[in-house]
């Protein structure tokens, strides 16, 4: 029981509701930011690090980047509200034991105001707090490209973490939009959002050479968007990455597919498990999971990345 | 990943804020905690929670898990939110070094609002009961129920803060309805309070139905409880009650709601000796342990009467337990003061009229007239005392047997015990 020791006159309520800092969990961009949230910045930044420790001794970085412009419309507020369940099911399911999640979101560099947002890797629900200061861009160009070169750039150079340096075990990159890269990344682009100083382009190619040596690297389509399907923006990214591409019917199941991929990657689970897992959940997604998993599940034979202790592989 | 929930046994101030503390430091069987949801009462909790370096803060709507990096707070759609208490609060954790405390705030959307008419209202009807007085905190909780009941749809709720045409037409209707059953209120004009309630509106999240069950989806979730079983508005001794539902009942509904029915492990919060703030039957009452016991964060509070101190009632605490459907583990808090005192003892019967009872049995929830009864019994009722032989940690789990699996001889999370396992509880197939 208590006795009413906070109160407020009405009149000052107001005022105070304005002046207390923060803003609804979601709503960094709501509340009119424009610019990128300064935890977000990548500008500067050396490198965003998941590294080991006493209680994550085998740390495994799982970074997930989402196109953050309009022809997306209404799915990145849905990831930002979906995304917060990714830990969690990652270690009920037992699909990775010490996670570290970093989330991040890509715009477009020749007409955003915020064409690229980096979080830190975290082991703890820290990593929601990016999430909500993430600004949504709206804007989006019509032409099919985004910056994904861009953010692939700073993933491929400007992180560091310790599951491939110290454990020779890459990581996962997970990208879910539904446009192209840009063919090069732009030497003063880099300049001007990330104050590297390159002498050249980098060619779109050359990139994804580079960054999948750390990252096992993924593109999820969500259908329902505005180049769903799209014949031409599947091909490019299947020219990229292979495999590696995602469609997916049911958005509300992005963290069970990003979960499941993990798991399938860590030999945590076979596809069939997975997939058990999903109905378990009541995901439609089923069918469309099982469609583009069930390549990457055949093609990985004991996982990517098959040197799993045993201890890290928890089944329930 | 373990869902807890948390109630107190008593009559409420047994420590559920230090509980739920140090559950949110990650010390407890779920690890890291994601999130505080409150499922009863609303801003007249007084929860305190001391940080090992001396700050303080006395949580009434936020979650005690507060002072804990990145544990959010949900209020659930049981909750009785008052915007107006809640941004002192925020300001007052702001002061103490929390800034991101709204950052961290979801509020269900139909959640009740206690608006100053409510307030207002409550305090006219206290002081015309005069004597009589049910030992209400005056902040218009009761009042909120009350209106709901008689008119649900016209009742003001969170959602309704982000919608300023809706929110004046109720606050108007709710005004005049009280006015004209009380006498013009003291209460500030309409158009004020969608201002005041408009800006909170901006500043916190209002979350849909769905939004409970990602939440417990996400992480291990701590279920904060107020007040205590014995003042249930159906299970304690009315009228002495709270207009709110205090056992794991809430909880149960929300956690089946969510569709994770029976998942949250239950913790029965307890000192090692009994307190009451506010009137009603309190059958160990020792005007010297009041005397002696004073409480650093309780006083006699203007509408809600004097803070109370007796000997731990084992009859009540049992009959708390039935009441709110048992319980997996007990809390024992303030453990430091029955150490350092010999003249506590414990009550095992209670002697009515000659007749020995060690057990009140329970009601079904909804029968007032026995309640009341119940209450006649209990003022007539004198205690059997016995002394605390074995200490008060095996007194109590001897006694009860129910496992104590946290001691607190202080108030951080420092000073907290782990005695015992809490079990969690299997997801039923």
């Amino acid at each position: 029981m208590g006795s009413g020791r906070w109160s407020t006159d009405v009149y000052d309520a107001a005022e105070r509701y304005r002046a207390a800092r923060g803003t609804s969990a979601f709503a960094y961009s709501d509340h009119g930011a424009t610019t990128v949230h300064p935890g977000l910045n990548p500008f500067g930044v050396r490198a965003r690090e998941s590294r080991d420790s006493a209680e994550h001794p085998a740390s495994l970085a799982i970074a997930v980047l989402f196109d953050v412009t309009g022809s997306m419309n209404m799915v990145p507020r849905v990831l930002q509200t979906k995304l917060p369940e990714l830990l969690g099911l990652l270690l009920r399911k037992g699909y990775a034991a010490h996670p570290q999640i970093l989330f991040g979101a890509i715009g477009d560099a020749t007409c955003d105001r915020v064409p690229l947002q980096i979080g830190q890797f975290e082991s703890d629900n820290r990593m929601d707090d990016d999430l909500a200061r993430i600004v949504l861009e709206g804007g989006g160009g019509g032409q099919k490209t985004e910056s994904y070169e861009l953010a692939m750039y700073f993933m491929a150079r400007h992180t560091s973490i310790d599951c491939l340096e110290r454990h020779g075990r890459r990581g996962y990159l997970f990208m879910i939009g539904d446009e192209m890269p840009y063919p090069r990344v732009r030497a003063g682009e880099v300049r001007s959002i990330i104050g590297d100083r390159l002498s050249e382009h980098i060619a779109v190619e050359a990139i994804v050479a580079e960054l999948t040596t750390r990252y096992d690297v993924y593109y999820i389509l969500p259908e329902g968007t505005a180049h769903a399907g799209d014949r031409q923006v599947l091909d490019r990214w299947r020219g990229l990455l292979g495999q590696n591409v995602i469609q997916l019917d049911d958005l509300d199941a992005v963290c069970e597919t990003v979960a499941l991929t993990v798991g399938l990657g860590e030999d945590a689970i076979d596809l069939d498990e997975g997939l058990d897992h999903l109905r378990e959940y009541g995901s439609g997604a089923g069918r469309s999971v099982s469609r583009a998993l069930a390549a990457i599940g055949a093609g990985h034979g004991g996982g990517t990345n098959s040197l799993v202790p045993a201890d890290r592989v928890l089944r329930l | 990943m373990t869902h807890v929930a948390v109630v107190d046994l008593g009559y409420g101030d047994a420590g559920k804020g230090t509980v739920v503390d140090w559950l949110s430091s990650g010390a407890g069987p779920g690890g890291p905690v994601h999130a505080v949801v409150r499922f009863n009462g609303g801003a007249q909790a007084a929860h305190n929670v001391v940080t090992p370096d001396g700050r303080h803060h006395v949580f009434a709507q936020l979650g005690s898990g507060t002072f804990t990096a990145g544990v959010r707070t949900h209020l659930s759609r049981f909750m009785l939110v008052d915007p107006l208490a809640l941004i002192a609060e925020v300001d007052h954790l702001a002061a103490v070094g929390v800034t991101d405390a709204l950052e961290r705030l979801t509020v269900d959307r139909r959640a009740l609002l206690t608006t100053p008419y409510h307030a207002a209202a409550n305090r006219a009807r206290e002081v015309a009961r005069g004597e009589a007085r049910h030992g209400s905190c005056g902040m218009g909780v009761g009042e909120t129920v009350a209106y709901a009941l008689a008119h649900a749809d016209d009742a003001p709720r969170a959602g309704d803060c982000g919608d300023p045409h809706t929110l004046r037409l109720k606050l108007a209707r709710l005004r005049d309805r009280l006015a004209g059953e009380l006498g013009p209120l003291p209460a500030p004009g309409v158009d004020a309070c969608v201002e005041a309630f408009g800006a909170f509106a901006a500043r916190v999240t209002l979350a849909d139905d769905a939004y409970l069950g990602r939440l417990l989806r996400a992480g291990s979730v701590v279920f904060e409880g107020a007040q205590g079983v014995l003042l249930d508005e159906w299970h304690g001794f009315h009228p002495y009650t709270t207009w709110s539902t205090t056992t794991f009942a809430n909880v149960d509904t929300l956690l089946a709601e969510a569709g994770a029915p029976g998942t949250a492990v239950r913790l029965g919060v307890l000192r090692t000796y009994a307190t009451r703030h506010g009137p009603g039957p309190f059958v160990t009452e020792d005007a010297s342990l009041t005397a002696a016991l004073p409480d650093r964060h309780n006083g006699h509070g203007r509408w809600q009467g004097a803070f109370r101190v007796g000997h731990l009632d084992l009859v009540a605490v049992r009959y708390a337990i039935e009441a709110c459907g048992g319980v997996d583990g007990l809390a024992l808090t303030h453990l430091d003061v029955a150490a350092g005192r010999d003249d506590l003892r414990v009550c095992r019967a209670y002697d009515l009229g000659g007749r020995r009872a060690e057990r009140l049995a329970p009601g079904p929830a909804g029968d007032l007239d026995r309640q009341a009864a119940l209450t006649r019994c209990l003022f007539e009722a004198r205690p059997v005392y016995g002394r605390m032989e074995a200490g008060a940690i095996e007194t109590v789990a001897n006694e009860l047997d129910v496992p104590v699996v946290l001691g607190s001889n202080g108030p951080t999370v420092l000073d907290k015990r782990v005695l015992g396992r809490l079990l969690s509880r299997p997801v039923p197939a």
